[in-house]
């Protein structure tokens, strides 16, 4: 039963990553202009010169053709070459996930920790002070753009106060060992906190909300019945029912924590996917571009994959349907 | 719900029951709503808010917010007459907030438009004809729409598209109806077992009245919860692109003041007066959304009472 | 339960409140013996430290300071000076240049320099057809290297381009010869780090989207270099990049936009270089004839209409509002620099900033106000609505968009704007559907390429909107004839003239580059050229040799970074290991109650 739900998971994830491809071809055609044009920024280009350019982009082949081409390349590893640098995609985006992976995955933890210990707490307490203060603040981060809200933490922490550097990954001075993780730290600081506020926020009301509805339902009020202390209630019973859907709502959001990652970098001046698609976006760089919305994609098909067969294993009702 | 039949004919028909049905539902619902707390308060900032941005034209005339009109002094903290200060052209910041609520919503609540019509059309459908072939593939198609980063989508899409406001609202409405078509397609999926439904179709109606008579009716509480909240998405994605340089930089929003401010140094020069004030209210507006759509949920669903 | 909830609940509230809230400390002690870095703020990142292939802003400052190209740009007003080239002379024609080299350079691998290398360099130009640097040779270019020092620059048709100079970065042979024969996109790519050249330092490492590190050529040529290193700093975010500055995480920035001015002249320690840009803004008129949709507005072939329209423009309003007064208005086609090809405009010429007479001139010519005041073309019946997009990513452009639509409504013009990105203006250009734009216009130091872009052979290439006038391209093609400044110069005024009184396009303002550095800590700039020159290398890379730390810089002080030290990291990841315990043990516990 459990390989039966399994594989159906599995082979959904891979026809979503044939929509991406296919999407992503075309998402990047269909756009107005002449792609070519965009590589005359530095100097206007002849009408030769720029028939040169796409010949050497292949943009003068049939679109059938380029298709053709695209999937080899793509399936092959192969991105293509940047516009602006002429490098691989491929180097370009590897040389810039680390930065991201540390941003968003430390962001991302502190978030999950905090939001769902308050939504938790929240929750079992409704209506109290805690649950009260907790909610409005988390209503009020989640409606704040996380942009303006990396602006004003900026301004607070490392304009007025100097507590935090002002951006970057670290000082560039060139330190090694402990020197440098705190450097990198220290760095991290600001922009990390403002990914966790906002999604922490978000994670927090989900956890409280699917934990109320938990709380009323049959089994908890079987398991008082039977004597329980509230303590184990709520980590026996209500807890484990109530984070499942939390969960896949986490994962979810991870498209968006993506897209946020573009704001938070770019404020930060954070060296990575984020300011490289901020910097592929100014500068027109199409084979970046397509490069990261397929990386994004991938990684949020892979998540949802993972959180599926988490879920299918962690709720017996899932995988015997 | 503008009737004003029932009180002429003492004999109602079976429609004219229907709607005093559904206003009795809504004065029940309205009755719920009116004794929640946060429901209350983010309904009176919404309507202040959308007051605001119909009046706008009023409060402020185009040469204050022309730059090459506005009389200002540039880049200055609040004085008199300028209770927020001034922007580098000299503009009132209180007089950007005030029209910029116009862009801002207009751009929140039209996007969301586009994504309910979307997200309903689909959700209803796929609902109505769950199990065949026609909802599987829309089903793929709105789950995959909501794997996809449609953040980052959208900030491609509006990079490739162009800065303006309309390229803006269906970039928004594209990326956002998966999430309330998927619910939809649940409620429908639900009412279309129902007896009557069951009953009407056996009476010989058509598909079309089917879904129009009895599954949108109800659905249609479930889209309006939703669709409020989707609103305070919208406004959110919308700051986010205008962050980002990729906003209408015609069109005054609250995120193309925070990026016209940032970018001319706001930060540096400590010009918050100009920073702050058009965050403050896009929090106010989200926050306001987001309370009323909760509030409404709450309402709509019995087991989030109290 | 409570009690642990909430010492869970603290255990965090610790971390949070730590995180946040722990007061600064300077981290990281500098051992005297490091390397002396010159540590320079960038906004742009270095996209190609190919110099075969530059783009951004810092890939020029990189080439510069790296590579020496065959003459060198003089330091007061860039004029060619000797540098690996000692002499050039052409015969009568001048269809053939011989230009000796100097015998004493080594590139920085310790390989010899020779005239091969230079002939080698515009060989493989020709031969890939690189266009930011091809425009020098004819189609008829041959190079012959009879020995080491030798380059004859041989041409069928008469050139003056060896001494104009050719801006182009000499590269080595023995490291760059293996793609001479490969595609174009391949050498596109080539990065070869660490670089081999001439120049006073060398790239040793590249970091995208952070910082990028140069170290002193020890074979180099000229004065040794006071700095061991430049490390280039990456700052997307320009008010992150003024902060890094005031704290001393940098010694100087460039780039600048001009909306940080207040907060960086307000700060003792720093001193304001506002240089001459090598770009200057441009309101161009189309005059139809190119591209496929070519539609423009017939009313602007009216010079009256276009003098009008010049006379509404307030260009210092432009200058203090898009610019915060860090620039001057614009007149003519070719800005201050160099001095001597700037053409000043006597007062009685100048078209002045009179909207009345605006006003006057049209009502004269029989454009009377129609529907909602807008001015209507007696010749078509049109009302006068200018379409103008405008480049997004110039400096300044879409501000004085906004304030020219406000000043030509005064005039009965309205002006629609469409704020675009670079490749979509350049999609206008081609198509031809616009009837005015705002974009950059940047060129050489030699007043040949600039005035080029009103020729109307120029059409469809580098001419914005395909005006034609004979006499002009007559006095064009004169000035390129000429070898001698002093017999060029009035020649070039005349055409400079002419352009400015037809007014084809209007040169809105010549926008300042702003540049910072901590006088405290750094000294001994060569701005290039003259003292309004840039600091970090745009034009010659003598300024790189001379800088030098500031008498009584601390180095200590130089290394100063914010945050918190590593003893509260420290703490901080114990409580989070403490915290994890807690909750483990906790849940242990619970088990065991349960069981």
């Amino acid at each position: 039963m459990r390989w039966r739900y399994l594989g159906r998971k599995v082979g959904w994830a891979l026809v979503t990553l044939v929509f991406v491809l296919v999407f992503n071809f075309f998402l990047f055609r269909i756009m107005p202009g002449d792609p070519a044009g965009l590589l005359a920024r530095s100097q206007r280009l002849t009408e030769a010169e720029v028939a040169e350019q796409r010949a050497l982009f292949g943009l003068d082949e049939s679109l059938l053709n380029q298709f053709g081409t695209y999937l080899k390349q793509t399936l092959s590893g192969n991105l293509g070459t940047s516009y602006l640098t002429g490098q691989p995609v491929v180097d370009t985006i590897t040389s810039r996930l680390w930065p991201t992976i540390l941003l968003v995955g430390v962001g991302t933890i502190i978030a999950i920790v905090l939001g769902l210990m308050m939504g938790i707490r929240g929750a079992w307490t409704r209506g109290s002070r805690f649950d009260k203060s907790s909610l409005y603040g988390s209503l009020t981060l989640y409606s704040t753009p996380e942009g303006w809200l990396g602006m004003m933490l900026l301004i607070i922490f490392a304009g007025t106060l100097g507590w935090f550097p002002v951006g970057g990954y670290d000082s560039g001075t060139g330190d090694t060992g402990i020197a440098h993780v705190v450097d990198v730290l220290n760095h991290l600081v600001l922009p990390a906190a403002t990914l966790a506020l906002g999604y922490g926020a978000s994670y927090m009301i989900v956890m409280r909300s699917s934990l109320i509805e938990v709380k009323d339902e049959d089994f908890v009020a079987t398991a008082r019945a039977k004597g329980l202390t509230e303590t184990m209630i709520r980590r026996k019973h209500a807890v484990p029912n109530a984070f499942l859907p939390s969960f896949t709502l986490i994962v979810l959001s991870f498209g968006f924590v993506i897209g946020g990652a573009i704001v938070i970098e770019t404020i930060f001046s954070y060296p990575g996917i984020g300011q490289l698609t901020y910097q592929a976006i100014d500068a027109y760089d199409y084979p970046v571009l397509q490069g990261v919305f397929l990386v994004s994609s991938l990684a949020v098909v892979v998540a949802n994959l993972f959180a599926d067969i988490t879920y299918g294993f962690l709720d017996p009702r899932i995988s015997e349907v | 719900m503008t009737d004003t039949a029932v009180a002429k004919q003492p004999v109602p028909t079976a429609r004219q029951l229907v709607w005093r049905r559904r206003r009795q539902a809504v004065a029940r619902n309205w009755l719920l709503y009116r004794h929640n707390r946060q429901g209350i308060v983010g309904l009176g900032v919404m309507v202040f808010f959308i007051v605001l941005a119909l009046v706008s034209p009023l409060l402020v005339s185009p040469a204050d917010i022309e730059p090459a009109t506005a009389q200002g002094i540039p880049n200055s903290p609040p004085y008199s007459g300028y209770p927020l200060g001034t922007d580098n052209f000299g503009r009132s910041v209180l007089d950007l907030v005030i029209v910029g609520s116009r862009i801002s919503l207009l751009v929140g609540i039209t996007a969301t438009l586009v994504a309910v019509f979307l997200g309903a059309t689909i959700g209803v459908i796929s609902g109505y004809y769950g199990g065949t072939r026609l909802d599987t593939g829309l089903n793929a198609v709105t789950n995959w729409f909501l794997v996809i980063p449609w953040l980052v989508l959208a900030i491609v899409l509006s990079a490739i598209l162009g800065a303006s406001v309309w390229i803006i609202i269906v970039v928004i409405g594209v990326t956002s109806w998966a999430q309330p078509a998927r619910l939809i397609r649940a409620q429908a999926l639900s009412v279309r077992e129902r007896p009557y439904v069951e009953r009407a179709r056996v009476l010989g109606c058509s598909d079309r009245t089917i879904v129009a008579r009895h599954i949108l009716p109800n659905v249609a509480p479930v889209i309006f919860a939703n669709a409020i909240l989707t609103v305070a998405v919208a406004i959110l994605t919308e700051t986010t692109l205008s962050i980002l340089g990729l906003g209408d930089a015609t069109a005054i929003s609250w995120g193309v003041v925070i990026e016209q401010a940032f970018s001319a140094g706001a930060m540096t020069n400590g010009y918050w007066w100009w920073l702050v004030p058009p965050g403050v209210a896009i929090v106010c507006v989200t926050l306001a959304f987001t309370m009323c759509g909760y509030a409404l949920d709450e309402v709509l669903n019995p087991k989030l009472r109290r | 339960m409570q009690r642990n909830a909430r010492r869970l609940i603290a255990a965090s509230a610790a971390v949070l409140i730590a995180t946040l809230g722990l007061p600064l400390a300077t981290t990281s002690a500098e051992e005297s013996s490091a390397p002396s870095v010159l540590r320079v703020g960038v906004p742009n990142d270095l996209t190609s430290a190919n110099p075969m292939s530059l783009r951004s802003g810092s890939d020029w400052n990189v080439a510069t300071i790296q590579y020496d190209m065959m003459w060198m740009f003089g330091n007061d007003d860039l004029s060619a000076q000797p540098g690996l080239a000692e002499s050039c002379d052409p015969n009568e024609d001048k269809t053939e240049w011989t230009c000796t080299f100097r015998d004493d350079v080594l590139w920085s691998d310790g390989e010899p320099f020779t005239s091969q290398d230079v002939a080698f360099t515009f060989q493989l130009i020709i031969d890939q057809g690189i266009s930011t640097y091809s425009g020098y040779f004819t189609p008829t270019t041959t190079f012959e290297t009879p020995d080491d020092t030798t380059l004859i620059w041989k041409s069928e048709t008469p050139t003056n381009a060896p001494l104009v100079p050719p801006w182009i970065y000499i590269i080595p042979e023995h490291v760059w010869g293996q793609y001479a024969d490969g595609e174009k996109v391949e050498l596109k790519g080539v990065e070869n780090i660490p670089s081999v050249t001439t120049g006073p330092f060398t790239l040793t490492e590249v970091n995208r989207g952070q910082n990028w590190t140069l170290e002193k050529n020890p074979n180099y040529w000229g004065d040794e270099p006071n700095f061991d290193e430049i490390r280039f700093q990456l700052y997307t975010n320009q008010d992150a990049m003024a902060q890094a500055l005031k704290n001393g995480e940098i010694d100087v920035a460039t780039y600048f936009e001009t909306s940080l001015l207040p907060s960086l002249e307000s700060d003792p320690d720093i001193t304001v270089q506002r240089n001459v840009s090598d770009w200057w803004l441009n309101l161009a008129f189309n005059f139809g004839g190119q591209g496929p949709n070519s539609d423009p507005l017939p009313a602007l072939q009216d010079k009256t209409v276009r003098t009008a329209i010049a006379m509404a423009i307030d260009k210092q309003g432009i200058v203090d509002k898009a610019y915060n007064g860090a620039a001057t208005p614009g007149t003519s086609l070719i800005r201050e620099v160099p001095a001597q090809w700037h053409y000043d405009v006597p007062e009685e010429d100048l078209i002045p900033f009179d909207p009345d007479a605006a006003n006057a001139m049209l009502d004269d010519a029989g454009y009377k106000r129609g529907d909602g005041g807008v001015r209507v073309d007696p010749a078509t019946g049109d009302p006068l609505v200018i379409r103008m997009p405008i480049s997004q990513e110039t400096g300044g452009a879409l501000t004085a968009g906004q304030l020219i639509v406000g000043y030509l409504d005064e005039i009965g013009v309205e002006v629609k704007i469409f704020p675009v990105n670079e490749g979509k203006m350049y999609s206008y250009w081609n198509q031809g559907d616009w009837d005015a734009y705002i974009w950059y216009w940047t060129g050489e130091p030699d007043p040949d390429y600039q005035l080029s872009t009103l020729d109307s052979k120029q059409c469809g290439n580098l001419s914005d909107g395909c005006w034609s006038n004979p006499q002009y391209d007559a006095l064009f093609a004169q000035q390129e004839k000429i070898v001698d400044p002093e017999e060029r110069q009035p020649v070039v005024y005349d055409a400079l003239a002419l352009s400015y009184e037809e007014v084809p396009s209007i040169a809105l303002a010549y926008p300042n580059n702003v540049e910072a550095y901590r006088n405290d800590l750094v000294t001994n700039f060569t701005p290039v050229p003259g003292d309004n020159g840039y600091l970090i290398p745009n034009y010659n890379n003598i300024g790189m040799v001379t800088v030098q730390p500031a008498s009584g810089a601390d180095s200590a002080a130089n290394s100063s970074s914010t945050g918190m030290p590593a003893w509260a990291w420290g703490a901080i990841g114990a409580a989070i290991v403490l915290g994890v315990v807690l909750v483990a043990r906790r849940g242990r516990r619970a088990d065991d109650d349960e069981g």
